[in-house]
């Protein structure tokens, strides 16, 4: 278990095969780094080469302060029970990424999700547009940028009856007559 | 034979089955299917956008509402990955008791499948048995956790609460009185000509697709391919539990039946071991104020064997105290459309739902 | 396979037997079923036990919880006063509320059925709308399950034999990782800020220690308080007290949690880096200030900090009154102060040593020269002990014998000490006196639990060996006859009465005269204020009550350009962070004055 073997030489195969970089990260999983425009190829390669025939998941990640959206694609080789994660970065101003539905058929669900949850386009991608939201006229919300606090606020009512509510720390500060000043609030209780 | 004209039919949002509200559009022509398309987004409640507004421990008690039949493994899969992310020990009595209860949840949700396969056949008695039946095991659960359906029981570090005094002998009780009880499941059930004859040869997984299509679980056994995360990449104590993981041939509604009717016996068995076995000591690692508790950056991917197969949860951390993006992946994401869609053409209206209950859909999990 | 299968087909018949077995579902006679017994139902709240820190609202990710003032509860030091108010249309019993309550108030009952036909009985006040339900608790929390973390970083210290061989620092410090734990034990209710007499923003610095941001947690402590070092090292910490987690285990250590961020900035220059005080234009005002204590000090920083020109006028060879002259150096070392000091100096105040006012300069020139005057003297004349031979040599004060030793002078104290008093001067004395290797014993009225002194001083002084004999009354000193030196001390044992009840009292027993041989006798029962440097006309003025000076919230006296801080006067603790609010009030004062 310890000596990774079997990791390190999956990790060989595929960073050598397409030259990109990669890590073991524990037993049992072994992720890549590639380009976007590799990632079908090394897919492919890992399902018809090494046998990496099942797709666990498919998994979209916003890092907005990269201006990048992360994808993950987890697939597993039921024999060696090695899990292998292919990640690549795409920009999130130009959210285009290849689709993978005719590698595995239920990629498809995935990439439905993600075009409608963070606004990624699968150029070719065959489904109805609306799969799980409706009449959605706001941005995908799961990009970071979307504030469900506001949304909810801006679309729902509140319940009448709850406004004496009163913050601790402020009716505390209140009471002893002080001000936190500005630049300390942001470590005031949440 | 007159070639007759194609119909559109819905099946849901409704319950079709009791397996949740979602629908699925068919074409069909006279009783048969001729395309299937699942439509979701009748339950669709943002939890992993929410999550992300959550500490690690609040996001806890979301994570258990993911699928309503099966909620106990999306806690143990998001503790798991939390703790890989943290380098968390989690004390060995408190993987004996994620065991049981792992098990036993897996028996109530059983019970429900009795309920929701038989019932979708037309044979309401044993729904009315097993969810009575289903009772008892929740009557265990509201002793340990206080709480029947959701649990919110396992978190990161460990399980909530240790078993209370006498329990363990009452769930020893309960476990003898289910195993009579499924004799006579039997009797009913998979004795019954009728359900061998609705269930044999229909809503069939191919065998040489099934892995392809990602099926997983009792569905992917029943093609005969032997796979189950609890043997594949044990957690917990599985590696030192004695169980069998059953197979059958064939990928059909009947095969999948026979492959859960022996999984029953097996959760018994697993939880009579894990109770002879448990060692004492400590329940809980307990992690820091949950308000101020931060997680290393990184990503894991922890997966688990829930009843309708494998439960992933992929979890990012950016250091922070929240999770950066929880994203839950349940047997039912591709149960529930790819598989779906592929194997109802050519397949009886009056099948679908049976399908449906068979494959394990459960639509809460698709669009969370 | 045919269809007609017979087994297949009479198997199921075989559940027919069932009609003749007891029923699962149903009961007679009819009986309720039994919730289990951490059932988590509806909550319930002891409001008496609750101090409204509102953690559970905090933790609950519903939103369900509100905190509310309700009709019979106001707040006091230790509670805001508030309590929660849950909707129920959120809850989703989590029980989150109930693992995080630090005092455990909050639990959650067996009542699960609730019905009512008005929406608004959803919002329900534990406790306060079903008070039955106390007998009903099911899902309770214990310390063991509790999320709280009730048990403190320890503290490191010098082991008691190695300090006793010199004046080095006792207490160690936090490491960073040792503050970072600590600091994340702190559920940032805010309720020490109202028990600290300057409100210093408590939560905040300790929220942005536990995100590892030392430089804005040392920013957020200067902003109320410009002797932190000091303070994080020998604050008498109110703040503890009211602790959410102090109810049931361990107050946050505040003040280490202090004295740690004061660490990260070693040397003045660090200090002002970090801190980067933004020092507005002269304003055109100046003020006077009499004593460079922890009151004058404070006022002076503030009113520099806002333009005005401060002059402080200080008796003594260095500035920080008694944090110089009476806090022993192992709890508060010289390079602390000097640091402390040469900050202030650093951004604009002046400080006149060696200038007792009365003396070397008078109180009217000050008073005509400036806008506005700051006093703040202290307590510097000791209180006598009021017993025989009390004059004689071997008695000493403890301040006047901590003044000596710390300004680097020498008094032997012989061999054996006996020390009057329960309060932290005693302390210090008598740990000082351990120090130069006595034997010392204190002699107190009442009992050790009584002891006004801070409990982590009374146990440091035990590790060092120190003898405590509670319950004993002085009568008298015992001189040697041919020398007139102190050869012992003469006590009574006295045993607790509480009268009508109240406080117990110590009252003497007949007969139980003791005597303890000793070589010096320090008496530790109080300061009182030196007014003898003002001038008659303005004592009149001034108000002065039972030796302290009269000033309103502002720290203003009855004059109106005078202003007044510290031990001196009538507000506070008598400890160094009240002299710090009283310094800190008093700009407000002295602004509102000068400024409009
Ligand atoms: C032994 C001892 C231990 C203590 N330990 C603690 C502790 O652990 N924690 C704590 O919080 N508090 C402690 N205190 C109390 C604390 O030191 C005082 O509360 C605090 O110093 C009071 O500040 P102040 O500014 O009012 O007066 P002081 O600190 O007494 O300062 C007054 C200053 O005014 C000067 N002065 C007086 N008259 C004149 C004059 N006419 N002209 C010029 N200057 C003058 C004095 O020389 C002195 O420097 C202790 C006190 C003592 C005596
Ligand atoms: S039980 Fe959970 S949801 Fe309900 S009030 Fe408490 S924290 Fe909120």
């Amino acid at each position: 278990m310890t000596d990774l073997v079997k990791e390190n030489i999956l990790l060989n195969a595929v960073t050598s095969a397409f030259k990109i970089e990669g890590k073991v990260i524990r037993d049992r999983r072994v992720e890549v780094h590639a380009d976007k425009n590799t990632v079908s190829s090394i897919l492919l390669f890992a399902k018809k080469q090494l046998g990496y025939i099942h797709m666990n998941h498919m998994t979209c990640i916003d890092w907005i302060e990269q201006g990048e959206f992360e994808l993950v694609y987890t697939i597993y080789h039921p024999v060696d029970k090695l899990t292998l994660f292919v990640k690549t970065r795409i920009d999130r101003e130009i959210p285009v990424m290849e689709n993978i539905d005719t590698i595995w058929d239920h990629a498809n669900t995935y990439e439905r999700e993600m075009r409608e949850m963070f606004g990624i386009e699968f150029p070719g991608l065959v489904g109805e547009h609306d799969f799980i939201l409706e009449d959605w006229d706001q941005i995908p919300p799961m990009r970071k940028e979307f504030d469900t606090h506001k949304y909810a606020a801006e679309t729902f009512y509140t319940r009448p009856g709850r406004e004496d509510a009163k913050d601790v720390r402020e009716e505390l500060s209140k009471r002893s007559g002080t001000v936190v000043p500005d630049f300390a609030k942001k470590y005031s209780r949440e | 034979m007159v070639r007759e004209k194609e119909t559109t039919l819905y099946i849901g949002p409704q319950h079709p089955g009791i397996t949740g509200n979602m629908m699925v559009k068919l074409k069909v022509q006279g009783d048969t299917v001729v395309s299937a398309a699942t439509h979701v987004g009748y339950l669709h409640r943002a939890f992993e956008k929410l999550i992300e507004r959550r500490n690690w421990i609040q996001a806890f008690t979301l994570l258990c509402r993911f699928c309503v039949p099966e909620p106990d493994p999306m806690e143990l899969t998001y503790a798991r990955a939390v703790e890989e992310l943290d380098n968390r020990e989690v004390p060995e009595r408190a993987k004996y008791i994620r065991v049981i209860v792992m098990e036993l949840a897996r028996m109530q949700s059983f019970m429900l499948w009795y309920a929701g396969q038989s019932g979708s056949a037309g044979l309401y008695l044993t729904p009315q048995w097993s969810v009575g039946d289903r009772n008892y095991i929740l009557d265990l659960f509201e002793d340990l956790t206080g709480g029947r359906i959701y649990h919110m029981y396992i978190w990161p570090g460990g399980v909530r609460r240790d078993l209370p005094e006498g329990w363990t002998d009452k769930t020893l009780r309960t476990m003898d009185y289910i195993e009579k009880r499924l004799d006579e499941y039997n009797k009913i059930l998979f004795d019954n000509t009728i359900f061998q004859k609705r269930a044999q040869g229909v809503g069939i997984v191919p065998k040489d697709k099934a892995i392809e299509w990602g099926v997983v679980g009792p569905v992917l056994r029943g093609t005969g391919i032997k796979s189950d995360v609890r043997i594949d990449e044990p957690y917990e104590v599985y590696d030192k539990i004695d169980f069998d993981v059953p197979t059958q041939e064939g990928g059909d509604i009947w095969a999948r039946a026979l492959v859960r009717k022996e999984e029953v016996r097996q959760s018994i068995r697993i939880i009579r071991q894990a109770i002879a076995d448990m060692p004492g000591g400590a329940y809980y690692n307990k992690v820091s104020n949950p308000m101020k508790w931060t997680v290393p950056a990184g990503q894991a991917w922890a997966k688990t064997e829930s009843v309708r197969g494998e439960i992933g949860f992929h979890v990012t951390s950016d250091g922070g105290n929240k999770p950066y993006r929880v994203h839950v992946k349940g047997a039912a994401y591709t149960h529930g459309v790819t598989v779906l869609e592929k194997i109802l053409p050519g397949q009886n209206i009056a099948d679908v739902s049976f399908i449906l209950n068979s494959l394990g859909v459960c639509p809460p999990e698709i669009e969370r | 396979m045919s269809f007609i299968d017979l087994k297949g087909m009479l198997q199921p018949l075989g559940a027919v037997k069932q009609l003749f077995k007891k029923p699962h579902t149903i009961q007679y006679p009819y009986e309720t079923n039994k919730a289990s017994d951490n059932y988590r139902g509806l909550h319930f709240n002891d409001l008496d036990q609750c101090i409204g820190c509102g953690n559970c609202s905090t933790i609950c990710q519903n939103d369900a919880i509100d905190m509310i003032s309700l009709d019979n509860i106001d707040g006091k030091k230790g509670d805001s006063g508030l309590r929660p108010r849950i909707d129920n249309g959120r809850c989703c019993w989590c029980a989150l509320c109930v693992d995080v309550c630090p005092t455990g108030s909050l639990n959650l009952t067996k009542d699960y059925i609730f019905v009512t036909d008005n929406p608004n009985d959803f919002l329900l006040t534990p406790g306060l709308d079903n008070p039955d339900a106390k007998d009903r608790l099911s899902y309770t929390c214990d310390m063991n399950t509790s999320l709280s973390l009730y048990d403190r970083v320890p503290m490191r210290e010098l082991d008691g034999k190695e300090r006793v061989k010199s004046f080095a620092e006792v207490v160690l410090g936090y490491s960073e990782e040792e503050a970072r734990a600590e600091a994340d034990r702190c559920i940032s209710c805010g309720l020490c800020t109202e028990a600290c007499p300057e409100n210093m923003h408590i939560p905040e610095y300790i929220n942005a220690i536990a995100r590892g941001n030392d430089d804005d947690a040392l920013r957020i402590i200067y902003d109320n308080n410009p002797l932190p070092e000091m303070c994080g090292k020998v604050c008498t910490r109110v703040c503890e007290d009211v602790c959410a987690l102090q109810v049931r285990g361990e107050a946050v250590a505040i003040r280490w949690l202090k004295r740690y961020a004061t660490e990260t900035a070693p040397t003045v220059e660090m200090i002002k880096e970090i801190v980067d005080p933004k020092i507005e234009e002269p304003n055109g005002f100046s003020v006077g200030i009499v004593g460079a204590g922890p009151a004058g000090l404070t006022a002076a920083y503030y009113l520099a900090l806002k333009g005005y020109d401060v002059t402080i006028y200080e008796a003594q060879a260095h500035a920080g009154g008694m944090i110089m002259y009476g806090i022993p150096k192992y709890r508060f070392p010289l390079e602390s102060i000097d640091k402390q000091i040469q900050y202030m100096e650093s951004i604009g105040v002046k400080i006149k040593y060696n200038t007792k006012v009365g003396k070397d300069i008078t109180f009217d020139e000050i008073y005509t020269n400036n806008d506005a005057v700051f006093v703040g003297i202290g307590l510097q004349n000791p209180w006598n002990i009021g017993i025989k031979n009390e004059d004689s040599p071997g008695v000493i004060s403890a301040i006047e014998y901590l003044k000596i030793i710390n300004s680097d002078e020498t008094y032997d104290v012989g061999k054996k000490v006996a020390v009057i008093g329960g309060g932290n001067v005693a302390i210090d004395g008598a740990r000082v006196s351990a120090r130069f290797g006595a034997d010392v014993t204190i002699l107190y009225r009442r009992r050790v639990e009584d002891m006004p002194a801070d409990w982590e001083e009374i146990e440091g002084a035990e590790h060092e060996g120190i003898n405590i004999v509670p319950q004993a009354i002085p009568t008298r000193i015992i001189k040697d006859e041919k020398t007139g030196k102190v050869i012992g001390i003469e006590y009574l044992k006295a045993k607790m009465v509480a009268e009508d009840g109240g406080r117990p009292r110590p009252v003497a027993i007949e007969g139980s005269e003791t005597i303890y041989e000793c070589d010096t006798v320090i008496g530790a029962i109080g300061q009182q204020a030196d007014f003898d440097w003002l001038p008659e006309n303005y004592k009149e003025d001034l108000i002065i009550e039972r030796g302290k000076i009269q000033v309103n919230d502002l720290r203003q006296t009855g004059v109106t350009k005078i202003f007044a801080g510290g031990d001196s006067v009538k507000y506070g603790n008598s400890d160094a962070i009240s002299a710090i609010a009283d310094g800190f009030n008093a700009v407000k004062g002295i602004d509102k004055l000068l400024l409009k």
